[in-house]
Parts: C-alpha cells; structure tokens; sequence
C-alpha cells in the first residue's frame, strides 16, 4: 500500500500544481508540533508513608506476595500454614509501628453512653438513631497511639518499589 | 560531672545493644528506654529500642561505610562474610590481637576488615550519635554514663572495653558496671523502697544471666550495715561462652532434620527464617501453658509465598529434649563441666565452650563458693536475666536441679516482679548511675577476681622443662574502685632498654590471697591464665648495672578498670604496665 501511496502522490505532484504546493508547505512544517501549553508532567517519583508501610508489612510479613498470590489450587491446609506465619509477623510489624488498641475500653455487647453531640469519626451510629444517648456496643473500633513509619533514604528510582529484586551472586 | 541532666546505662550486648536513661534531678523519674534510629533495610531506617550487635561492611564501591543494627543483622544471612557478629566474645578472646583487623573471621580478602575494639565502638559510636540527635541540649558527653560489661570480664576486656568507649566519645568520668549487678538493680528499681521486705539479712542471691553469647553467674549476699540493708556481690563465674544463640542454632538444627526427613534441603536463605521460626516455636512450646506442637513454616524464597511454603511440626517434647537436655540437663553438685580434648591444631575461631550444659556450669560455680563448711553455696533466691528465661520451662530446669542438689527445701525462690529481661541490664545501669548520685541503695563488690603475677623462678635450669612459675598476687578479691595498694615483698630488677613482660593470671575463687602472697602451687582450673603485662624502660633511665629495682602498686580506677604501676625505690619515678593485646603464642 505504502508504495502504491508513493507513485499515486508522485504522479499528483506531476500533474497538480496546486497539490505540489500544498505539499511543499506540509512537508516544511516542524517535525512534532508544539503543545499550546506545557502538559502537566507526571509527578515526580516520590516515597509516600502507603509505599514504606507497604514495602515494611512486604519485608517483615511478606503481605503484598500473599496479596498477589492465587489462591486457587491450594488446600486450605496449605493456605493455613502460610497464614499463620505471616499473620504473626504483620500483626507485630502493625503493632510495632501504629500501637493500635480498642477505641473504646468497654466489653464488646456492653451498654454505653454516647456524648451529647457523637463526632461520626468516633461514633458510628445504628439503629433508632436520635432517640437517646445510649446503646449497645457492638464493635469497641480501633485507634493508633502511635504513628513510626520508617525513613525512607533510597534514589527517586526506587522510590515506588516494594520489594527490591533478589538476585544472589553465584 | 556536675552538669549531667541524665543518668544513661547503655548495655552493650554479644547480640543486642539498648539505652535507657533516666534525669538525675527527678527522684521519681522513671527509666526510660532511648529509640535507636537504624537502618531495616538498605534505604529505609527505623527507630528501635535493640540496636542488633552486627555490623555490615558494604563492598568498597558502593561507597556507603559500616552499617550497624537490623539490617546488618538480616544481612548476617545474607551476605555472612560482610556481616560481623559477636564482636563483644572477640574482646576478651586473648589468643587473638583484639586492636588487628580480624573480623569478620575468615572473610575474603576483598572486604576491609576491623578490629573487635573498633567494631565495639561502632555501636557505641551509634547510640550516642542516637542520643545527641534527640538530645540535642543535654550532649551525651556531658552526661552520667554508665557501661556494662560481663561480670565475667578480666581486667584486659574491661580495658579494651574502656579504650572503644573512650574513642566513641564517651565522658571521660564515666563507670563500668558487672551486668548481673546491673540486672539486679534494675529488679531494685521496679520494687522501688519494698526491696527491704523481700530481703533479709543473711540472704544470698543468684543471679543467673544468660544472654545471647555468655553466661553470667554471680552471687550477692544481703547484709546489715548500720541497721539498713545492704548488698555485696561475693562472687562472680568464669566466663562462660555460651547463651540463647546458641540454644536457637540448636534448635534450628534439629528442626533442620525435620525438614529433610521430609525431603527439603534448607538453603541459606531459608535458615534465618528457620532461626525466627523456631525462635517463636521455642516460645510458645516452653511457655507455663504451652500447646504440645508447633507448626514451624519456612515461606518460599520466590514471589510464592504459599505454594513455596514447607511446613513440619515442632513438639514441646523435642525442643526439651534439644534445649533442656543439651543446654539444661540435670547433673549431680559434683559434676564439672567437660573439658575440652586437647588439640594439637591452633584453635581458630571464638572458644565455645565444650560443654554447652549450663546447669554443670552452675553446680561447678555453687561448689566453688561453698562458705563455713558447706561444700556448695545454696542461694535462698534467684533472680534470671536474659531473653532465653522467656521460655518458662527452662526456669524450671534451673529450680528442678536444685531440688535435685539440696532437696525441696533448698529450691530458691525467684525474685518476684515484673520482667524485661531484654532491656533489664540497660536500665539496671541507669537507675545505677541515679542511685550513685543521689546516694540510693548501692551493690559493693570491688573486683571480682584476684590477680597474680607471674614471676619465673631462679635456680637450675632443666632443659626441656619451664621454669617453675609462681604467681604473686597483686590486687585481692573485692579491691573496691577508687583504691590503690603497694605490694609488700621483695623487690623486682626491671630491666632497661628492652621490654619486660610479665605473665598475668586471675582467680574468681582464690578470695583470701593478699597483695604480696607469693603462690607456688594452686588448684588445676583455679588461675586463669590472661593478657600478659607489659612495658618498656628507656635505656637512658639512671639504672645500675643495667636494671632498675621496683615495686608493684595497683590501682582500681573509679571507671572500674585495673592499673598496675611500677614503683622506682631509687628515685619518685612510677611506669604503667600495659596489656598486651596481640597474639599470643
């Protein structure tokens, strides 16, 4: 096709004037043209906290590998082996790093009273919502009481990595 | 110094190192434990309060210098001959020149090696860098430090010790502390003024320390001085290399086996993972409570983590078969630790000990300290430290063999309270350095070994045979800090213009010899032979017919070290005698 294309332009350069010009004038123009405005560039590779606990729960509990990973074709038994180690060493990576603790120190399915004006941060409400301060509590939530995520020093090419490759030298 | 605003014990440990400080003007001010900023991996740091003793000495060309803590720690797996381990059991190792370049031991050529001293003062050198970034108004230097070391420690180790201390930039007034001691004031500390009710006059304490590289024994009576209490460490053990590590490879070992009879060969890699697996097994299978089985599973290598994950069960019943026969096995009072079967070879390596069996260790140190007749000390209470006593079943070894030593009576009750015995000895030395200060209770002691000597005698000469030796004791047992004695006797000719050596020895359990005795003859195992002395006298020094006559004085610093001078009786001039380090034959 593209040679077919190439004598048919030929032959019109030939016998139209008109087309030659217009040709000549297309074939002057620069190569790429020039955006009107500069394109927002992609942001620059930073490491943020998600990308460090990610890479942290990866390292210390192999999360994003059992993430990744198909389940399919495992017994549940061979799944459970895998989970308890790496349920061991996430629980104590997320411990270590937020120090999470209940919300709330009552029991489970205790009764509790509510603040006057409940922040729906806090307090998720269910129910006959508005008609009284008190209630059943059915999950005490969960809070962070501490925030240490480890310092991030590595090149802005790794910035968006996990898990660096694993090559051993033989 | 008068301008300390802190009180900081740093535990500097075979395996881990911590830091806890307390501020010396708050009499109520708790002990707290410093976050020590290090690298988890090779680009992210994270603050930690156990700094892991390992250095990682990256290739030449990456141009990153040592890096010290958890990741050097998972690169001991990865990459061993970069990673220095246990450079702490290298320091008081005297077949070997602890200032040369020797570590990591048998490292290729292409790594640039260090020195256990340099290597000990890295880690120093990190966790104050670690203070004085969180601290930056109240500078490490200028605060009261106190350093601990193994009650088991001779005089040259503590030197050595000193010296890396003195070069990461520690005060120049700051004390060593025995780290039993340490673990006991740090008992002290959580019971605050109730102490004197548990205790009574007359007691004896045990505290039996095992760490990750060493066992420490030591025993401390209760006493009455003026009508209050008051504690003195009696006696310390020899050094023992042997501790939780090795109870882990142990472990991991037999676990190992378990894997192949399965028909996996573990590489490497897979037995780090095997270390923390079985790490956790031991724990929960030696828990008071513990499940009879634990499932001990090796995740794959590759992206896989479940379809490469090879799993066998660890039963309680094994791991005290491998840990409490092999590290806890119950033995007679009578029974010696086994020695080693000599060898013709030079000895390469750090000198485990041959008999891993700590409940041996022990009965050969209770016997060594029998008192008024008793052929064995038997301490009414027991104080353990160290990581390994997390596993409760091994608590109980302890007390089961003295059940078996002195019967039911004679099963020591374990000083109650809470436990840390990770960071026990970091904040024992803390609450130590505030109690100085401000004058609260306070463990004596003074040196826990007497040291001799070596002096050849004259006389004929047999060829083919040394020289009889007899040793000249020259510091007592429990020569306190801050003291200095002459030694009575005859002078020593010192000669000029070459240098002069003198054989250095210690006993733990030789505990009435005086300065000035001369032994000719002594126990097998009762003197152990240390760091030889030495020194060099310039010939242009006014000395008749070629040697200068001396006596020996001695000095316990207040920082806890050993001094030996030697003393012109001609003229006012004093020389230091020096350890000699290098190499021995």
């Amino acid at each position: 096709m593209s040679i077919g294309l190439a004598f048919s332009v030929f032959f019109k350069v030939l016998g139209n004037r008109d087309f030659a010009g217009r040709l000549t004038e297309w074939m002057a123009r620069p190569a790429i043209p020039e955006p009107k405005a500069a394109a927002p560039k992609p942001d620059a590779p930073r490491r943020t906290e998600a990308i460090e606990l990610l890479a942290t729960l990866q390292r210390e509990g192999r999360l994003v590998d059992f993430l990744q990973e198909k389940l399919d074709g495992y017994s549940d038994a061979q799944v459970g082996a895998a989970v308890r180690d790496i349920h061991r060493d996430c629980r104590a990576t997320v411990q270590r790093l937020f120090g999470i603790e209940p919300l709330v120190a009552q029991a489970e399915g205790s009764t509790i009273s509510l603040p006057a004006t409940p922040d729906p941060g806090l307090w998720k409400l269910t129910g006959r919502v508005g008609q009284g301060s008190q209630g059943r509590l059915c999950h005490p939530g969960w809070k962070i009481t501490r925030h240490d995520l480890p310092a991030w020093s590595g090149s802005d090419a790794a910035a968006r990595v996990i898990a660096p490759a694993d090559v051993e030298i033989t | 110094m008068s301008t300390a605003t802190y009180s900081i014990g740093i535990d500097l440990g075979t395996t881990n190192s911590a830091l806890a400080f307390v501020a010396l003007d708050d009499p109520s001010a708790r002990v707290q434990l410093l976050d020590i900023p290090q690298h988890v991996t090779a680009t992210s740091t994270e603050a930690r309060p156990l700094l892991p003793s390992f250095t990682y000495l990256p290739p030449e060309d990456t141009g990153s210098t040592a890096l010290v803590g958890l990741f050097a720690r998972t690169q001991s797996a990865d990459v061993p001959t970069r990673t220095i381990a246990a450079a702490k059991s290298w320091l008081c190792h005297t077949r070997v020149d602890r200032h040369q370049p020797i570590l990591p031991w048998n490292a290729p050529a292409d790594v640039h090696k260090r020195s256990p001293v340099e290597v000990s003062a890295l880690y120093l050198r990190h966790l104050v860098a670690a203070w004085n970034q969180q601290f930056p108004d109240t500078p490490f230097a200028h605060q009261h430090v106190t350093l601990t070391v193994p009650a088991s420690f001779d005089a040259s180790a503590r030197d050595l010790t000193r010296e890396a201390a003195a070069s990461a930039g520690f005060p120049g007034d700051f004390v060593l502390l025995e780290e039993p001691q340490a673990a006991l004031y740090a008992w002290l500390a959580a019971r605050g003024d109730t102490w004197r009710k548990d205790l009574r006059v007359g007691d004896l304490i045990l505290v039996c320390d095992v760490g990750g590289g060493t066992t420490d024994l030591t025993l401390i009576a209760v006493r009455e001085q003026d009508g209050d209490l008051e504690l003195a460490r009696l006696a310390v053990g020899n050094h023992i290399l042997v501790g939780g590590d090795n109870m882990d490879l142990a472990l991991a070992f037999t676990a190992q086996h378990l894997f192949k009879d399965k028909g996996h060969d573990l590489d490497p890699w897979q037995s780090v993972s095997l270390w923390h697996a079985c790490r956790a097994a031991k724990e929960s299978l030696l828990a008071a409570d513990g499940p009879a089985s634990h499932p001990v599973t090796i995740l794959g290598r590759g992206s896989r983590v479940i379809g490469g994950a090879i799993s066998v069960d660890l039963t309680r019943d094994q791991v005290q078969a491998t840990l409490g026969d092999g590290f806890f096995p119950a033995c007679a009072l009578s029974d010696k630790p086994a020695k080693r079967p000599a060898s013709g070879f030079k000895q390469l390596g750090l000198p485990y000990e041959s008999d891993t069996a700590i409940t041996r260790h022990l009965a050969r140190f209770l016997s060594d300290h029998g008192d008024d007749g008793q052929p064995a000390a038997r301490p009414p209470r027991l104080l353990f430290n160290g990581g390994v006593f997390k596993a409760a079943a091994l608590k109980q070894r302890v007390r089961d063999s003295f059940r078996t030593w002195f019967g039911d009576d004679g099963v020591p009750a374990v000083l109650a309270g809470e436990e840390d015995l990770d960071f026990a000895v970091a904040r024992g030395a803390a609450f130590y350095g505030q109690a100085k200060r401000q004058g609260g209770v306070r463990i004596r002691g003074g040196t826990a070994r007497a040291y001799y000597i070596g002096i050849e005698t004259a006389g004929l000469a047999v060829p083919g045979a040394p020289r009889p030796l007899h040793a000249l004791c020259v510091v007592p047992h429990g020569m306190e800090e801050g003291t200095a004695t002459s030694v009575p006797g005859e002078e020593i000719g010192l000669v000029v213009g070459e240098p002069v050596h003198f054989r250095f020895f210690s006993s733990a359990t030789r505990t009435t010899d005086r300065p000035g005795d001369l032994l000719t003859r002594w126990a097998d195992g009762e003197l152990e032979e240390t760091d030889p002395l030495e020194m060099s006298l310039a010939a242009a020094e006014n000395a008749e017919g070629g040697y200068v006559p001396v006596t020996i004085e001695t000095r316990i610093t207040e920082l806890g070290t050993l001094e030996l001078w030697c003393a012109s009786t001609v003229s006012a001039e004093k020389w230091k005698l020096e350890f000699s380090v290098r190499e021995q034959e």
